[in-house]
C-alpha cells in the first residue's frame, strides 16, 4: 500500500480491536465510553459511544448516545457518526443527528491516527464550547 | 453549574479496591476517580449499583452506569452485557427520576453482545489463519456419520497424500502401506502428527498436489463430481479423522452399509447404484488402466483396481457403499489380475456388496462392512499415491532419504514439482515434523528390506541415519534441493546405462528396480558429496525469490490486512516465515 520503509500500517481488524480493548477496560482519559454493538460481528462495523455531558454546559449530567459506523475502509476514512440522543448542538443535524463534517473539522480533515475514542471526546468538547453550552436542549431521553 | 459529582467518589473510592478477586471491575466517575470492585457478574445492574451506592455518594437511583457505550439497565445482570474481569464501567450521575423512569424490561439478554461469544468473535484477524494452527484440525468434528461414505471416498485422498508424504520415497509404498495396514496405531500416530495435520489442513495444498498429477487432473476434467469432492475440505478433513479412529470408522461402515440397503429397498434404488457405477467408477478405472499404459509400470500396481473401487465411494458421497463396492471390483480385479482391468467394470454391476467373503485385506471382524475398513483406508490411499506415485509425485518421498529416492522413485520424479514442492513451505515444515521423530525413521527404515540390509552392511550409513544432526541436515531445504540435482544425474545415468521401461513401482520387482540403483559406492559417494556440500555452498536456496518461498504466509498476511508485501516480506524473513511472529514484529515496528 505505501513505498516500504514507511511506518507500517496498522490493518483495519487489529485497529479495530485495539480499541474495543481501549473501550471495553476504559484506557485513555475515561470520559467517554464506547463499544461495539454486536460482538459476533466480525468486521466490527457498528459501535455505539456514550458521551457524558461536559460539566459548566447545559449537557452537564446527561447521558449522549453516539451510533459510530466504521466501514471496511475505516480508518483510513472516518466512520460515520451520529447521534441516538437528541441534542441541539451546531456540527448535529437537527433532522437526523448526523454529525456534519463540515461543522465538525475532525471528521473533515480525517487522519488515519484519529480513533473513535478522538471523535467522542471532541464531540463531548465541542459540547462545552461557547457556541454550544448554552444551547437549548431537548428533553432528556428523547432520540432522533 | 455545579460541580456536584466532584468530590463524589474518593470518599469511599480514593482507594483503588483490592484486585484479588477473578472478577474485579473498575468504576470510573465522571470526575476522573476511580475504584474498583469484585462483583459476581451474575448480579444485576441494580444490585451492582446499589454496592456502588455505599462507595461513593451517589444514591443507586441517580447512578447511571456506561459500558461500550451503552447505559446499562438496573434489571439486566452484568454479564449480559459482555461485562469481563478488568473493564471499567463508567458512573455518571443522572438525574433522579425522568431516566430511571422508562421501563427497564426491553432489553433481553439477547440483543445485548452476547458475553462469552465477543472476545473470540471479535479477532477475526486470528481467525483468518487457520492453517497456522495445527491444533485446529477438527478433533471434534465428526459431523456427519451418514455421510460415512464419502468420507470412506475422501480417505483416498486424505490417506493418499498422508501416504505420499510418509512414504518417504521407499520404493515400495506399498509396503509401507502394509505396514502401516497391521498396525494401525502407527497410521494413527503418523495421521496425528502435527506436520500430517498441517498438510491436511492445507486444503490448497492438497489440491495442488492432487491436481499437479497429470493422471488425476484428467479424471477430474471428466469428472466434475470428482472434483468437488478432493476440493471439499471437509471431507478430506472427514477422511482422515476416520483414519485416525477405527471405531469411527467402524461406524461410517455400518452406516453405510444401512444406507446401502436402505437404497436397494427402493424400487429404482438398484438401478440408481449401477449408474453411480457406471458414471463414477468406470472413468476411474479407466483412467487407472490408461495411466496404466501410459506409465508402464503401474501393471503390476494392484491398487489400480483398488482405487477405482475406492474412488467411486468418494464421489456420491451421499449413499455409496464405499468400502463393500470397492470390495466386490476388487475381487474382481484381483482376479481378472494384471492386464485386462478395463473390461471389468461394466459387466458385473454390483456382486452382492454385502457378501463377507471378498475381504481379502482385512481379519475376520464382525460386521461385514467393518472387517475391511481397518486396512480400506489406506489401500485406498495406496491407491491413489500409487496412481501418483507413476506420475512421479511419489517423489514427495524422495525429499526425506535420499538414497531410497535415488533408487525408488526416479523414474517418475519430475523435476519442476520436485522444485515446487520443495519450495513449499507447507512441505518443508511437514517433512521436519516427520523428520523429528526418530522413532519413526528407525521404522521405516526397519521395514525397507534393502535399506536394511544396506544398513546392516554399513555400520557408517546406520549411524549417519540415526544421527539427528545428519536428519537435520539432509531435511534442510538446501540439502533436499542438492539432492535432488544429483538424483537428477544420477538418474541420467543410469538411464543411459539401462534401457527404458524398469518399473520401480511394482512390488514383485523390487530386485529389478534395486538394479537400477546405483550399487552402493555410488551411494556412498553420494552421501560424502553430500556431507561436504552441506557447509559450505547453499546456492539454490537464496535463488528462490522470498515472494515465493513465503508465498503462503505472504497470502495470509495479506488477508489480514497487511498489504505491505515488501514489509511482510522482511518480517517473515526475520520470523523465519511465522506468520504469528511476522505479524507481532509488524505491529511493534514503529517505523
Amino acid at each position: 500500500m505505501t513505498s516500504s520503509g514507511s511506518p507500517v500500517i496498522v490493518p483495519r481488524n487489529f485497529r479495530l480491536l485495539e480499541e474495543l480493548e481501549r473501550g471495553e477496560k476504559g484506557i485513555g482519559d475515561g470520559t467517554v465510553s464506547y463499544g461495539m454493538d454486536d460482538g459476533e460481528d466480525v468486521f466490527m462495523r457498528s459501535w455505539t459511544g456514550t458521551i457524558i455531558g461536559p460539566n459548566n454546559s447545559v449537557h452537564e449530567g446527561r447521558i449522549y448516545t453516539v451510533k459510530l459506523f466504521c466501514d471496511k475502509d475505516y480508518p483510513d476514512r472516518p466512520p460515520s457518526v451520529r447521534f441516538h440522543s437528541r441534542i441541539n448542538m451546531t456540527a448535529v443535524n437537527q433532522e437526523t443527528g448526523v454529525v456534519d463534517p463540515r461543522h465538525f473539522p475532525m471528521l473533515a480533515q480525517w487522519r488515519r491516527e484519529y480513533t473513535m475514542e478522538n471523535i467522542l471526546t471532541e464531540l463531548k468538547r465541542e459540547m462545552a464550547s461557547p457556541a454550544n453550552r448554552k444551547l437549548q436542549q431537548p428533553p432528556e431521553g428523547s432520540t432522533f | 453549574m455545579g460541580g456536584e459529582p466532584d468530590g463524589a467518589g474518593p470518599t469511599a473510592g480514593g482507594e483503588a479496591g483490592a484486585a484479588e478477586g477473578p472478577k474485579t471491575v473498575h468504576v470510573r466517575c465522571s470526575n476522573g476517580n476511580k475504584f474498583s470492585l469484585e462483583v459476581d457478574l451474575s448480579i444485576t445492574v441494580g444490585a451492582l449499583k446499589v454496592m456502588l451506592a455505599e462507595r461513593c455518594d451517589i444514591p443507586a437511583d441517580q447512578q447511571r452506569l456506561i459500558y461500550k457505550g451503552r447505559v446499562l439497565k438496573d434489571d439486566n445482570s452484568l454479564d449480559s452485557y459482555g461485562l469481563q474481569h478488568d473493564h471499567t464501567v463508567h458512573l455518571v450521575r443522572g438525574a433522579p427520576a425522568s431516566v430511571s423512569g422508562p421501563p427497564p424490561s426491553g432489553t433481553t439478554p439477547a440483543s445485548t453482545p452476547a458475553p462469552g461469544s465477543g472476545a473470540l468473535s471479535q479477532t477475526p484477524g486470528l481467525q483468518q489463519t487457520p492453517g497456522s494452527n495445527p491444533a485446529g484440525l477438527g478433533a471434534f468434528g465428526f459431523p456427519n456419520f451418514g455421510l460415512g461414505a464419502g468420507a470412506g471416498a475422501g480417505a483416498g485422498a486424505g490417506a493418499g497424500a498422508g501416504a505420499g508424504g510418509f512414504g518417504m520415497g521407499l520404493q515400495e509404498i506399498q509396503q509401507v502401506q502394509q505396514q502401516l495396514m497391521q498396525n494401525p496405531n502407527l497410521m494413527r500416530e503418523m495421521m496425528n502428527m502435527p506436520a500430517v495435520q498441517n498438510l491436511m489442513n492445507n486444503p490448497d495444498l492438497m489440491r495442488s498436489i492432487i491436481m499437479s498429477n497429470p493422471q488425476m487432473r484428467d479424471i477430474i476434467d471428466r469428472n466434475p463430481d470428482l472434483a468437488h469432492i478432493l476440493n471439499d475440505p471437509g471431507t478430506l478433513r472427514q477422511t482422515l479423522d476416520a483414519a485416525r479412529n477405527p471405531e469411527l470408522m467402524r461406524e461410517m461402515m455400518r452406516n453405510t452399509d444401512r444406507a446401502m440397503s436402505n437404497i436397494e429397498a427402493s424400487p429404482e434404488g438398484f438401478n440408481m447404484l449401477r449408474r453411480m457405477y457406471e458414471t463414477v467408477q468406470e472413468p476411474l478405472l479407466n483412467a487407472a488402466t490408461m495411466g496404466n499404459e501410459a506409465g508402464g509400470d503401474l501393471a503390476g500396481n494392484p491398487f489400480a483396481a483398488l482405487l477405482g473401487g475406492q474412488n467411486a465411494a468418494q464421489t456420491q458421497g451421499q449413499q455409496i457403499p464405499s468400502i463393500n463396492l470397492s470390495n466386490a471390483t476388487n475381487a474382481t480385479a484381483g482376479t481378472t489380475g494384471a492386464g485386462a482391468v478395463t473390461a471389468v467394470p461394466n459387466t458385473a454391476p454390483l456382486p452382492n456388496p454385502w457378501n463377507p467373503t471378498p475381504t481379502p485385506g482385512a481379519g475376520a471382524g464382525a460386521a461385514p462392512g467393518a472387517a475391511p475398513q481397518a486396512g480400506a483406508t489406506p489401500l485406498a490411499g495406496a491407491g491413489l499415491s500409487g496412481l501418483r506415485g507413476s506420475a512421479g509425485l511419489g517423489g514427495l518421498a524422495g525429499l526425506g532419504l535420499p538414497d531410497f529416492g535415488a533408487g525408488g522413485s526416479p523414474f517418475g520424479v519430475d523435476p519442476a514439482m520436485m522444485q515446487q514442492m520443495l519450495q513449499n513451505p507447507a512441505i518443508m515444515q511437514m517433512m521436519q515434523g516427520l523428520l523429528q521423530n526418530p522413532q519413526y525413521i528407525n521404522q521405516v527404515m526397519n521395514m525397507q528390506p534393502q535399506l536394511r540390509s544396506l544398513l546392516s552392511s554399513n555400520p557408517q550409513i546406520r549411524e549417519m541415519m540415526q544421527s539427528p544432526d545428519f536428519i537435520r541436515q539432509i531435511s534442510s531445504p538446501e540439502s533436499l534441493q542438492q539432492m535432488l540435482q544429483m538424483q537428477q544425474a544420477v538418474l541420467g545415468q543410469l538411464q543411459g546405462r539401462q534401457p527404458a521401461g524398469s518399473t520401480p513401482g511394482q512390488p514383485g520387482a523390487t530386485p529389478a528396480a534395486n538394479a537400477g540403483l546405483p550399487d552402493l559406492n555410488s551411494l556412498l559417494s553420494m552421501f560424502g558429496g553430500l556431507g561436504s556440500t552441506f557447509p559450505t555452498n547453499t546456492p539454490d536456496v537464496n535463488a528462490i525469490p522470498p515472494e515465493q518461498l513465503y508465498e503462503a504466509q505472504l497470502s495470509q498476511l495479506q488477508d489480514m490486512g497487511f498489504y505491505d508485501t515488501q514489509e511482510n516480506i522482511r518480517a517473515l524473513a526475520a520470523t523465519g516465515g511465522n506468520v504469528h511472529a511476522a505479524v507481532e514484529r509488524l505491529l511493534r515496528n514503529p517505523g
